[in-house]
């Protein structure tokens, strides 16, 4: 379908990135432009991270939008991203999550290609016996692996397929930067991962990651045990052009127990008869970064996660599987250094998220929720007007969806709707 | 630990007991009744076969009290959101990896069915209980109890425990 053509369906309402169509969570035509618009397009995607490499050979498998990506450590030591795909019959060439390989075989044919994606040698190629073999034109030069582009910060891998992507930095902007080196600035350790099933299209839930309107309403955790309110200092940063985006508040400064106590807000119902924690040592928690910031998420469009939650830290990447499910990976970490008790604490507070969290259940439902509200009514619009209509952010205050917006101002400039 | 002084036919009864009430009040309560199952302190946990293999100390659900059994109960009837469903558990034998000193160690395999209020029902998780039971007072409980599943990957939420 020409582009006019899903531009005109689609027929973003006249008041911009204040309003987002239903149609764009769910139709097959407009998953598709995402494929080639997004992930394959302009922009930067979370790939692994140089701790699940520690060798020469040592590989991950990640997914860019539905393109297979292997990222590996080449037998100089760097790191590559290469599209998981044989030349020939486009098998996928590793289908182990993760591991360590001399070369990339490919199982059907037994294709190979070195680290860097160059073939190397086609299974009889010249023949048996002299006949047969491939056609006197054949060249193993230019059948190599598509390789993405790949930016390193931190041991933190990001890659992308176009030319046309803006160096990372730029792409990001300083003050993103800046709080990848403040949670990542020193070697990590991995904790360990898992995944969600999303009943949802992918858009809805780094809507919701980038919305700091429901955290502490939708998660009543949060605000009865007073652990993120919108009451405390705290606020949002923008990052280049607006599509990404930190949100953060510092937990020592609540002043909400008006609002949170006695409003119109299930926190108040539960508040009423809640005892709080029985268990005092599930609140314990220290400042990793001496700022008295006890809580930033922060999004690199279109669909990356880090997430400092007191001292319970994740990467989280949101994949797309088909227009109305995705799936959501989470890699909790903490840092070589960490003392025991460190240790100890941060894995205690991983209650706080994954699909059993305290505080981030619920982001695993509500995406879900919405996805079959909006069905049978695919002309009509959500209403996002918290904080105004644009994306800029109001100083001091996470009482917006500016950054929401501004996922959606970078996803129409690419879409093109 | 009294339960030296059983036999191990007793012993082992006895743990199956536990284990049967225990998959019984997930799947049909109270959930209050749920810290009652574990020793003070204790350690419940909920990972994957995945993150065991690899090393990854990570848990999608750890209490090591029963004041946070209690407090996760809390959570689950008051503050999360969810939508209501249902869990139906199936459970094998059990393997005795140790029994020793009135400690027992086990191994049981579990299917777990949920069930959600439409009626939709899926296999939501299968794995293995690694459980640690002793006796206290004469009462059997859970010292350790690690859920190890073998899919890493969850259907949207895990709100009641496993």
């Amino acid at each position: 379908m020409a582009m006019t053509d899903l531009a005109m369906r689609v027929a973003w309402p006249a008041e911009g990135v204040a309003r987002v169509p239903f149609v764009v969570y769910s139709d097959p035509e407009i998953f598709e432009r995402e494929q080639s618009h997004i992930f394959r397009g302009p922009t930067w995607h979370f790939l692994g991270l140089e701790a699940q490499l520690p060798e020469a050979g040592s590989y991950v498998l990640a997914d860019v939008g539905d393109t297979p990506v292997i990222v590996l450590r080449d037998a100089a030591g760097d790191i590559g991203a290469l599209v998981n795909r044989c030349a020939h019959k486009g098998t996928q060439l590793l289908f182990v999550p993760e591991g360590k390989v001399k070369q990339l075989m490919c199982v059907y044919h037994n294709w190979c290609y070195d680290l860097g994606g160059r073939l190397t040698s086609v299974a009889f190629e010249k023949g048996v016996q002299g006949r047969g073999g491939m056609s006197p034109g054949f060249s193993k030069e230019s059948h190599s692996l598509a390789r993405l582009r790949v930016h390193r910060i931190c041991g933190l891998i990001f890659g992308t397929f176009s030319d046309a992507t803006p160096d990372f930095e730029t792409y990001v902007g300083p003050e993103l930067v800046a709080n990848i080196r403040r949670v990542c600035g020193r070697p990590l350790r991995i904790l360990g991962q898992y995944s969600q099933l999303l009943h949802s299209n992918w858009k809805l839930y780094i809507e919701n990651v980038q919305d700091p309107y429901h955290a502490s309403i939708l998660h009543a955790f949060n605000s009865v045990m007073k652990l993120d309110r919108l009451t405390m200092e705290g606020g949002v940063v923008k990052g280049a052009k607006g599509w990404h985006h930190i949100a953060f508040s510092k937990m020592t400064t609540d002043r909400g127990d008006e609002i949170y106590g006695k409003g119109p807000m299930r926190s108040a119902e539960i508040t009423a008869y809640g005892h709080g924690l029985r268990d005092p040592s599930l609140a314990e928690f220290w400042d990793d970064f001496g700022d008295g910031v006890s809580l930033t998420v922060q999004t690199i469009f279109p669909t990356f996660v880090l997430q400092q939650l007191r001292n319970s830290l994740a990467f989280r990447i949101v994949v797309p599987k088909t227009p109305t499910s995705s799936q959501l990976y989470w890699i909790a970490f903490g840092y070589a250094d960490d003392d025991e008790r460190k240790s100890a604490l941060r894995l205690k507070q991983a209650n706080y998220m994954g699909p059993a969290g305290l505080i981030s259940m619920e982001d695993g439902m509500v995406g879900g929720l919405v996805q079959r509200g909006i069905g049978g009514d695919r002309d009509k619009c959500s209403v996002l007007e918290l904080g105004g209509n644009d994306i800029e952010p109001i100083e001091g205050s996470r009482a917006s969806e500016s950054s929401v917006r501004g996922f959606w101002a970078g996803y129409r400039e690419l879409m093109g709707l | 630990m009294a339960a030296a002084s059983d036999t191990i036919e007793a012993q082992h009864a006895a743990a199956r007991a536990l284990l049967c009430d225990y998959a019984g009040v997930l799947d049909d309560g109270p959930l209050e009744q749920w810290p009652t199952f574990f020793t003070d302190p204790c350690l419940y946990r909920i990972t994957t076969r995945d993150n065991e293999r690899r090393g990854f100390p990570l848990s999608i659900m750890l209490c090591d009290s029963r004041a946070m059994l209690y407090d996760r109960v809390e959570a689950t009837e008051k503050a999360n959101i969810f939508e209501p469903h249902t869990y139906r558990h199936v459970l094998s034998e059990s393997r005795v990896t140790s029994a020793a000193d009135g400690l027992l160690r086990m191994r049981t395999s579990f299917m777990c069915a949920r069930t959600m209020r439409d009626g939709d029902l899926i296999l939501f998780a299968t794995g293995v209980y690694v459980d640690e039971i002793v006796s206290v007072s004469g009462q059997y409980r859970f010292r350790s109890k690690t859920v190890i599943l073998d899919q890493s990957r969850i259907d949207t939420l895990i709100a009641i425990p496993l």
